[in-house]
């Protein structure tokens, strides 16, 4: 219910009624439990203070998530919003002199029009809201896009510190998320526009005939929702000190899944801020605890999947039970049943928890190899599996532990994993980073730790690593520009597919690239595009491009994923009338060059580079001197040596 | 004992709901080929009783028997196999189907996976015929009118072989001509050894088809008399005391008008609707269902626009479509339909009695929720609600106090002009004259009451005047001294109104 407290006494009793009564809470403390029991590093009040810094984001947009569900509305966009109002944050200030303060009002503001804007759709045109919040979910993220230009904006050190923390340990985020679930837990419960929420959601004719004025309402429940993503994105932005137009990607689902955990229901007129809290808590708990037990972050995503699923089945399961009509008799079978659900679940969360992540995660315990942890930025593409080979390989001939976790291309979910590393005390990092900016706050903790932190593939900006394991983008660039060139014979018509807008790999490929044509001026570029280093997408826009284009002589790739997407669109032209030039040199790669539909590949070397980053990890461990920049060279691969080339 | 042309027998059934007793040891039995009416009030348990014949409800105490055999029907399925259809007042039918896929819904006849469209329209084809109704299978059942959509279920029904057919009040929303159709349809059923169960309010309709009559009142069956049994005494056994004890209407002195409505139309829907509903006194609006009387109400209140006319309180006249007008202007609004218009069913008894008045009860955005609690309180305890504390969810009250809740909303908002839409249906005997007291009481104090009512005898015992609507028109108005059952009947079944527009399509 929306209103009870609860006044039971601090007796056993109390607090048995409180866990029956709350699934989400029950099975919150199930997981701590468990984590506890299985890592000893998990309770520890430095790890606590990182759950609760990794649940804020998600907390705080989840709690605007919540008076619209309450309401029995959904709000898809917050994830784009937020990233949306940090960016107008970021670009104001930072880019155009305007004043923090009145940045920081401008982002606020962004928010409420998104939210205003979904509110008016919703209530005045009729639109469902699943579609009218995922029109502006695409808006919003275009907007940020458009605005920052697609690559990140430093943000501005006063607003930075939110992202900080207060006397050396308490972490800011946790305060902020504090602060907005009080006013959450404060609007639903007293105010008129929160009462009016469970009264819409409830029974929304019931409430019109009332004489609640729903529409009005409606507006301003999204616009409140927008006002919370807002804080969201700003406090994002301020743990990366840097505004990524596509941070918050995705966060909407795990927004909706912190409110239904936490026992509020999609239909309406259920829901409460203090669930909401314990939902965000549990997704963090789970991802933190999982990154500690060193689980394999394909598994990761998969138990995560499980306990969402087991989490909000325990609750449904024991309101169910306890659903039978109260004049039936309360106390009666009813509720034993219902004790019976809900101690049964418990049980059989716990089982699935432990014997999940013990039987999952990799045994390092008790050894006195060094630790390492190496966060890859995705693992969703050929070249970083490699660099995970290498490494791995390397590490095992080494006899170093090595950790491996997956930011999933998210460069707050990298901020989490790199701060699970500093407080899980390991011996060194290796890190490749989503954003070469925003990974610098965490790099910083990590060198106050004294953890030794070596960048593979990407550089760190504003903060020092030990060692820069690379290939030079930029001269693949150059390299790539000139094999076209001297394909076409100085001479035709080319596109050029770029890598996802915002990272560094795409920008240096990029610049190379333009650099390397200077030479060929007969060369023409008719389309530039970006294909953000997928397969699919390659595929798609160099579809879209041969419509506009047909008589395309050649195509440079930024990696060989979008190359392999192109050369399907080409079909039969592949190889034969347009010539393609991919970059990475993966094993996919190098077969299409081997079967001549890429004409080449600019080879990096990615287990190479995995490797040689173990190498520098241990190196530094021990004490001894490292390079602080180590160039894996590139080379370009075609038909001629691919035989005797290997990555 | 047993007959061998018995198909059906029920034999001291009760049924419990939380707070209220529907039925206490009811008896029936039906015969092959008879027409069987089920003759009571509202709420008398008519609907429970047939819901456990369908198998919706498991009844708590005694016996079913099909054939002589006792039963336990658990679900739809279980009615299905035992040749049980029942067709209730709401249809349900899917309307984006077509009829032959209505009819054989979930049961299309398949051929190698696939539905077999040619010989699914063909049967349906049969079934039309034998209920005599002209209507494509392939036509869709959105586009069918109520007489039509009630064939198309009787057709469903034939499909499955049903030897019993429920009938729940059929003949409510039918015009004589489609009643006297549906009344040869269940003639040659009933010659083909159909057993027939038939609820009805029309006691006209009792001699003119039905073979016996069993009369339940309070949850109890309390007679069965042949159907050539006079009307009087039928409604003295449906009734069981004089109608003066069940309506305890008192009149008072009536003072000015406070609501005045003029000319209202809403195009297709309701015409030149002028009524006066004066201080202190209560006005009924008796007619048939679809007669347009739940849409001029809504109108009214704001719920709904319309296209002309005017509506005035105490002589200012009211901004249409504007629920917030009407209600500032100190009209309220008791919904026909109270779990789906009336109440937030999963919030308390507390959050839905301050409904109304929590705006105001607001002060700078925030509910004063200590005053909202006693204000509920005061009232619940005034209205006498049944229940375990205010903390108690609507959703598992009675009938009778969920719609003591919804009028006490509007009592703690001081509602000068409360208009009533089917206030008492589905509400036991004893709740029913708690409201009727309630009413007496606002009247009283000077509030004026408008209250639309199916329930003839209702209308005809608490209303001071009844005002008949028949085809989105006024038919007639009537001093409730002079208005009888059949005074009023006659006018809800007019044609002879100027009306040459169709009744609107209504969605279901």
């Amino acid at each position: 219910m929306a209103t009870d407290t609860l006044r039971s006494g601090a007796s056993a009793g109390g607090l048995r009624r409180l866990l029956l009564d709350n699934g989400a809470l029950t099975a919150l403390i199930v997981l701590v439990i468990a984590m506890s029991a299985l890592s000893g590093d998990f309770l520890t009040t430095d790890n606590l203070l990182n759950v609760g810094v990794q649940a804020a984001v998600t907390a705080i947009l989840a709690f605007g998530v919540t008076f619209v569900i309450v309401s029995a509305g959904i709000d898809l966009s917050v994830g784009s919003v937020a990233a949306l109002s940090a960016t107008v944050l970021a670009w104001s200030a930072t880019s155009h002199g305007v004043p923090v303060f009145v940045a920081v009002v401008l982002a606020v503001v962004t928010g409420i029009a998104a939210g205003l804007v979904n509110g008016f759709l919703i209530a005045y045109g009729k639109l469902p809201p699943f579609i009218a919040t995922l029109a502006m979910l695409s808006v919003a993220r275009g907007l940020s896009l458009v605005i920052s230009e697609g690559s990140p904006i430093a943000f501005p050190d006063s607003v930075s510190h939110l992202g900080d923390t207060l006397g050396g340990w308490l972490p800011v985020p946790v305060l902020v998320m504090v602060l907005m679930g009080l006013i959450a837990a404060f609007v639903l419960g007293r105010t008129y526009i929160g009462r009016s929420m469970y009264a819409i959601g409830g029974n929304e004719e019931a409430a019109r005939l009332s004489g609640l004025r729903v529409q009005k309402q409606k507006l301003a429940i999204y616009a409140l929702s927008g006002v919370f993503a807002a804080v969201a994105g700003v406090v994002l932005a301020a743990r990366l000190s840097s505004a990524q137009p596509q941070a918050a990607d995705g966060y909407e689902l795990d927004a909706i899944a912190a409110v239904v955990i936490g026992g509020a229901s999609l239909a309406g007129g259920t829901g409460k801020a203090s669930g909401t809290l314990i939902g965000a808590l549990i997704l963090a708990v789970l991802r933190n605890g999982l990154n500690l037990l060193n689980v394999s972050a394909f598994w990761q995503q998969v138990v995560i999947g499980v306990v969402i699923a087991l989490a909000v089945l325990l609750d449904t399961v024991r309101r169910k039970a306890g659903a039978t009509p109260v004049a039936a008799g309360a106390g009666g079978p009813g509720g034993k049943g219902r004790q019976a659900a809900t101690y049964g679940l418990a049980a059989v969360v716990t089982v699935a928890i432990v014997g999940a992540t013990s039987f999952l995660h990799n045994d390092s315990s008790s050894t006195a190899n060094p630790k390492v942890g190496l966060s890859l930025s995705t693992l969703n593409n050929p070249f970083f599996v490699q660099i995970r080979s290498g490494a791995q390989a390397e590490a095992k001939k080494l006899g170093v532990d090595l950790t491996v976790t997956d930011a999933q291309n998210d460069a707050s979910q990298q901020a989490n994993q790199l701060q699970n590393f500093t407080s899980s005390g390991l011996g060194a990092i290796i890190v490749n980073p989503v954003d070469s900016d925003a990974a610098s706050n965490s790099v910083k903790a990590a060198d106050k730790a004294k953890i030794p932190v070596i960048a593979v593939d990407r550089g760190v900006n504003n903060a020092r690593t030990d060692a820069l394991v690379a290939s030079d983008n930029v001269t693949g660039g150059e390299l790539a520009a000139k094999t076209i060139g001297e394909k076409l014979g100085g001479k035709g018509k080319i596109v050029i597919l770029q890598g996802q807008a915002g990272t560094s790999a795409a920008r240096e490929r990029a610049e190379g690239f333009t650099k390397g044509l200077k030479a060929y001026p007969g060369i023409q570029v008719v389309a530039q595009q970006p294909a953000d280093f997928d397969r699919t997408k390659g595929l798609d826009v160099m579809s879209n491009l041969l419509q506009a284009h047909p008589d395309v002589q050649g195509v440079i790739a930024a990696n060989d994923e979008m190359a392999l997407g192109a050369i399907k669109a080409l079909g039969s032209k592949a190889g034969k009338s347009v010539s393609v030039v991919g970059f990475d040199g993966t094993p996919d790669g190098l077969n299409a060059v081997k079967d001549g539909t890429l004409y080449a590949s600019v080879a990096q070397q990615p287990s190479q580079l995995g490797k040689i980053a173990v190498d520098n990890a241990l190196k530094a461990i021990d004490g001894k001197k490292v390079e602080e920049m180590i160039k894996v060279p590139v080379k370009v691969v075609t038909k001629e040596n691919v035989a005797g080339f290997t990555g | 004992m047993s007959d061998k042309d018995e198909l059906l027998r029920i034999e001291g059934i009760r049924k419990t709901f939380p707070g209220v007793v529907a039925l206490d040891g009811v008896d029936f039995d039906l015969r092959r080929g008879e027409v069987h009416v089920l003759l009571g009030e509202n709420g008398a348990g008519k609907s429970t009783l047939i819901k456990m014949l369908s198998g919706a409800y498991h009844p708590d105490g005694g016996r079913v028997l099909v054939d002589g055999e006792e039963v336990h029907i658990r679900g739809a399925q279980d009615a299905e196999r035992l040749g049980i259809a029942t067709i209730y007042q709401e249809f349900n039918l899917v309307p984006d189907l077509t009829v032959a896929e209505n009819i054989f819904l979930g049961r299309q006849p398949r051929r190698l996976g696939m539905i077999d469209r040619k010989t699914m329209e063909a049967d349906a084809e049969v079934l039309l015929k034998r209920v005599g109704v002209n209507v494509s299978p392939r036509a869709r059942v959105r586009e069918l009118g109520i007489a039509r959509l009630q064939m198309v279920e009787i057709a469903k029904a034939l499909s499955l072989d049903a030897r019993v057919l429920i009938m729940d009040e059929p003949t409510a929303v039918l015009t004589s001509e489609e009643v006297d159709k549906l009344f040869a349809i269940v003639r040659s059923l009933r010659e083909d050894g159909v057993g027939i169960v038939f609820i009805t309010h029309h006691l006209e309709e009792i001699a003119a088809l039905g073979d016996r009559v069993t009369v339940i009142r309070d949850g109890k069956s309390v007679g069965q008399v042949p159907a050539t049994t006079p009307e009087d005494e039928l409604v003295r056994l449906m009734v069981g005391r004089s109608i003066e004890q069940q309506y305890p209407r008192e009149r008072g002195d009536t003072g000015p008008a406070l609501l005045k409505v003029e000319g209202l139309t809403r195009d297709g829907v309701f015409h030149d609707v002028s009524f006066e509903v004066h201080a202190g006194e209560v006005v009924g609006i008796a007619g048939l269902v679809g007669a347009g009387r739940t849409e001029v109400v809504r109108a009214v209140f704001g719920a709904d626009p319309y296209d002309k006319g005017t509506v005035q309180v105490a002589g200012a006249a009211l901004r249409g479509h504007d629920v917030g007008a009407a209600m500032a202007a100190g009209i309220g609004l008791v919904p026909e339909d109270r779990k789906g218009q009336g109440l937030v069913l999963d919030q308390s008894v507390e959050e839905n009695l301050g409904l109304v008045t929590m705006r105001s009860a607001t002060r700078g955005g925030l509910v004063d929720l200590k005053g909202q609690r006693a204000a509920a309180a005061r009232i619940a305890e005034q209205l006498g609600v049944r229940m375990a504390g205010l903390h108690q969810q609507v959703r598992t009250l009675s009938g009778g106090n969920q719609q003591k809740v919804v009028i006490g909303k509007w009592l703690l908002a001081d509602t000068r002009v409360l208009i009533l839409d089917e206030p008492t249906r589905g509400i036991d005997v004893g709740a029913k004259v708690e409201i009727y007291q309630l009413v007496n009481e606002l009247t009283a104090q000077g509030a004026a009451v408008l209250m639309i009512s199916s329930d003839l005898p209702e209308v005809l015992g608490m209303s001071d005047r009844v005002l008949v609507m028949a085809q989105g028109r006024i038919a007639g108005e009537l001093d409730a001294d002079q208005a009888t059952q059949d005074s009023v009947m006659a006018l809800a079944v007019s044609t002879n109104t100027v009306n040459t527009e169709k009744e609107a399509p209504r969605g279901h």
